[in-house]
């Protein structure tokens, strides 16, 4: 019980955060940063030339959203240089060093 | 930035972490999934492979990296080094500093005007001033010395001297080279005899203003010149619509002279050609000495042998004297 209280606590915590980034248009300041940084740093040409090569594979016609995802995500979750990620992570620290209770 | 970019430390703060990470994660999937949106609209779209053509063409257009050489394979500082030789003054001018030199070395440049004015209003007294290099190459065929008698030039600067010059008129500028005597009022014309050698250089229509013994002129040509603009008769009034003539004749500058003198043209030409001219001249002599755009100066006729054509139309060498005719009668 006191597990689930606890918990509660936090999701609402988590919940309030979430919404408090949308609300006051941070999170999308935050996206449009970090497309941004991707694109400079080579992040996007190379996800891209991925995703020619998926393409190829799986042909042109036939190629679908789910899997470019399936192909992409993980990929270009992994070649997120570290620069872009301690910049992101920063930013998002003091969103929450202002905002969280 | 911040030196260290501690992650928040304690309980609460591992929970904030945790949280930190996770909306980080949330970013970067979200710019994932936007990426394979676009990419799928570009394939469905059909222009996602539009930046590919056959290999041959791709290699054709590949980025150089060799030292020496821009992306493009172009050698970037190839010319630095290189010498010209300048087609004016033989020397060897270095590529980049060539143009700004070609400027000064024909005189065509815009500076180049200026400093040839200057130089000349300076020196003039002193020395011949031979036409440097910087004068057009017409001015150069002058046998005027640029004895540029200080008079306030207009700052015309040399460029649209010469140019005016070109044009065979030189009707309301006083270059620094000379006077124009089309502009001079009879008297004045008198005055500047008196104390200047006053030979009129067939090129540009000038006076020459040096002195009565100017080596560059001979005392035949000052006499001549003195006649044609002071003589005993008033020239022949040009025809206003430019008939024009080649020769000059001096002697029988007459009525041109004549006409010169007094200030209403009722000159009557000896020659009945010029009647009409000196009509219409009498009527169009006013008192201005500026602007006066393209006389035709051409007194038609005139005494038979006054064939005054100041080719203020066209540019014609002349050999003697050029024609003044109705030149003065927009003098007052």
């Amino acid at each position: 019980q006191v597990k689930s209280k606890i918990m509660s606590r936090e999701s609402r915590m988590r919940a309030t955060i979430n919404q408090k980034l949308t609300e006051m248009g941070e999170r999308e300041r935050l996206k449009e940063i970090l497309r941004a940084r991707l694109t400079e740093c080579g992040w996007k040409d190379q996800m891209k030339a991925h995703c020619k090569e998926v393409i190829k594979e799986k042909g042109l016609e036939h190629v679908t959203v789910d899997d470019l995802v399936v192909e992409i995500t993980p990929k270009g979750r992994a070649l997120v240089p570290d620069s872009v990620k301690k910049d992101l992570l920063h930013r998002i620290r003091g969103f929450l060093a202002q905002h969280a209770t | 930035m911040k030196m260290e970019d501690m992650p928040l430390s304690g309980p609460d703060n591992t929970r904030l972490e945790a949280l930190a990470h996770d909306i980080y994660s949330e970013l970067v999937e979200d710019a994932c999934l936007g990426l394979c949106f676009e990419v799928h609209r570009a394939v469905k779209q059909g222009y996602f492979f539009l930046d590919e053509t056959d290999q041959e063409s791709m290699k054709e257009f590949e980025i150089v990296d060799q030292p020496g050489v821009d992306i493009f394979g172009q050698v970037y500082n190839q010319w630095k080094n290189k010498e010209c030789e300048c087609p004016n003054c033989k020397r060897l001018i270095a590529a980049s500093r060539f143009a700004p030199h070609l400027e000064k070395c024909l005189g065509m440049g815009r500076n180049s005007s200026r400093i040839a004015n200057r130089r000349l209003a300076s020196s003039n007294n002193m020395s011949k001033s031979e036409s440097d290099q910087e004068d057009n190459d017409d001015l150069n065929d002058n046998d005027w010395s640029y004895g540029a008698e200080k008079k306030s030039d207009q700052n015309s600067p040399r460029r649209s001297k010469s140019l005016k010059h070109k044009n065979g008129e030189s009707i309301w500028y006083n270059y620094n080279t000379g006077i124009s005597y089309e502009t001079l009022g009879p008297d004045e014309v008198r005055s500047l005899l008196t104390t200047q050698c006053g030979v009129i250089s067939e090129h540009t229509k000038k006076m020459c203003t040096r002195s009565q013994r100017c080596p560059q002129h001979t005392d035949e040509q000052r006499r001549a010149v003195r006649l044609f603009l002071l003589g005993p008769s008033a020239p022949t009034l040009p025809d206003a619509d430019a008939v024009e003539t080649d020769s000059f004749d001096i002697p029988d500058a007459q009525p041109l002279m004549s006409r010169l003198q007094w200030e209403d043209s009722d000159i009557s030409p000896t020659d009945s050609a010029s009647s009409k001219a000196s009509t219409n001249h009498s009527d169009s002599r006013k008192p201005k000495k500026k602007k006066k755009p393209s006389l035709p100066l051409n007194s038609g006729g005139s005494s038979s042998q006054s064939n005054i054509s100041i080719s203020t139309k066209k540019k014609r060498p002349k050999l003697s004297a050029p024609p003044i005719s109705s030149i003065y009668d927009d003098l007052a």
